[in-house]
């Protein structure tokens, strides 16, 4: 896959420009690929919408933006019925479960899995790495980047004190991922 | 490192390697054997008579109850080295924790005790426990240093509160180590706000 065009979507305070850069930071500095990453938030911080846009290429990449992403990642149903039309035929959406449904609502052609990745993080005793498991989901679907990178680039990107309950929290969400993977393909 | 990360093994920094366990039942006789092996002068400064038996059976009741968490070094079957976390289950002070470690003579200065505390630190983190203390005599110059490194400061004094094996009284310090920032980074970084990404 020359390019990949990814759109993180959710709530301010989930963690989704953490989730986009470390997909971006794993891509560019640990797995040999060129990224970019571009972020957004809507008027506050917390609770309101805010997307990062992230490209992945094996080449340099010229136009940052994403029009119609390959891959959509979501974590709100917000985010959800925003960017679920720019999708097109043959993209995927990883989606967080219990906080989006996305029934009747995706275009022909689009495959679409579901993470817990909530709960999955309340499990691991700390809802704030529930980001951290969706880049593990991310991850185990995709393929896109060695799980060793992603695990690097969680490594540099998470505050000291906190890197084993992060990569816990990685490693919930590829292995669900890998599983989802080999049942989507 | 929560307490699914053990057994692990331990490389000391002369090479000896120990596995590190969390306390079974099982150990209860390698754990008296251990404490009753330290000098007396060691154990003055714990706070319970740990050459007991009551002493030890009452210790592995409160690691049950998840009272207590209890990490332990061993070496050829033998405990070298035994780190306690303590917490409150109910109560007021039941996000604080109180780590103490006691490490074999032979086996000081290697970095034992500091792996131990670390892994309880850990753990601690893990749990949910948002401050964690540990107490020093003001003479424990090597072990307030290896705390100090794991993020310790010194949170209160207590003059003249202890009372060594001379009859010396000496200070009890408390180092204190705030964990909850540690989550607050976190959370600092899941904000979705900060313009500027490391």
């Amino acid at each position: 896959m020359a390019k990949t065009e990814i759109r993180v979507g959710g709530l301010g305070g989930q963690g989704v420009i953490l989730c986009g850069s470390i997909i971006g930071k794993a891509a560019a500095i640990h797995g040999g690929k060129q990224a970019t990453l571009i972020q957004a938030f809507g008027p506050e911080a917390r609770g309101s919408a805010c997307s990062a846009q992230v490209m992945v290429s094996d080449e340099v990449i010229g136009y940052p933006y994403v029009k119609h992403p390959d891959v959509l990642v979501l974590m709100s149903q917000d985010a959800f019925t925003r960017f679920i039309p720019q999708v097109g035929p043959g993209g995927l959406v990883l989606y967080e479960s219990d906080l989006v449904n996305p029934e009747g609502k995706v275009p022909a052609g689009v495959r679409c899995v579901g993470v817990p990745a909530t709960r999955f993080a309340e499990e691991l005793g700390r809802r704030l790495v529930l980001n951290i498991v969706m880049v593990g989901f991310f991850a185990g679907v995709t393929g896109l980047v060695p799980i060793q990178a992603v695990e690097k680039a969680v490594l540099d990107s998470v505050p000291k004190g906190t890197e084993d309950l992060n990569m816990k929290a990685l490693r919930k969400g590829y292995d669900y991922g890998r599983q989802q993977s080999a049942l989507i393909c | 490192m929560a307490l699914d990360s053990f057994p692990a093994n331990l490389t000391l920094r002369d090479g000896t390697i120990l596995a590190v366990t969390p306390l079974q039942p099982s150990d209860s006789g390698a754990l008296l054997a251990f404490y009753r092996s330290l000098p007396e002068e060691d154990r003055l400064v714990l706070r319970d008579d740990v050459t007991t038996a009551d002493w030890a059976e009452g210790f592995l009741r409160k690691v049950e109850t998840k009272e207590i968490i209890s990490l332990i070094a061993k070496s050829a079957g033998k405990v070298v080295g035994e780190a306690t976390l303590y917490r409150q289950l109910h109560g007021w002070t039941r996000h604080v924790g109180e780590i103490r470690v006691t490490v074999a003579p032979a086996f000081r200065r290697k970095g034992l005790a500091t792996a131990l505390a670390s892994g309880q630190v850990k753990i601690a983190t893990d749990l949910g426990i948002e401050k964690i203390i540990v107490q020093v005599v003001d003479n424990q110059l090597a072990a307030r240093r290896a705390f100090e490194k794991l993020g310790f400061h010194k949170d209160a004094i207590l003059p003249h509160h202890v009372m060594d094996i001379a009859g010396k009284k000496r200070d009890l310090i408390v180092l204190a180590n705030d964990v909850s920032q540690v989550w607050a980074a976190m959370e600092t970084v899941n904000q979705d706000y900060a313009p500027h990404l490391s």
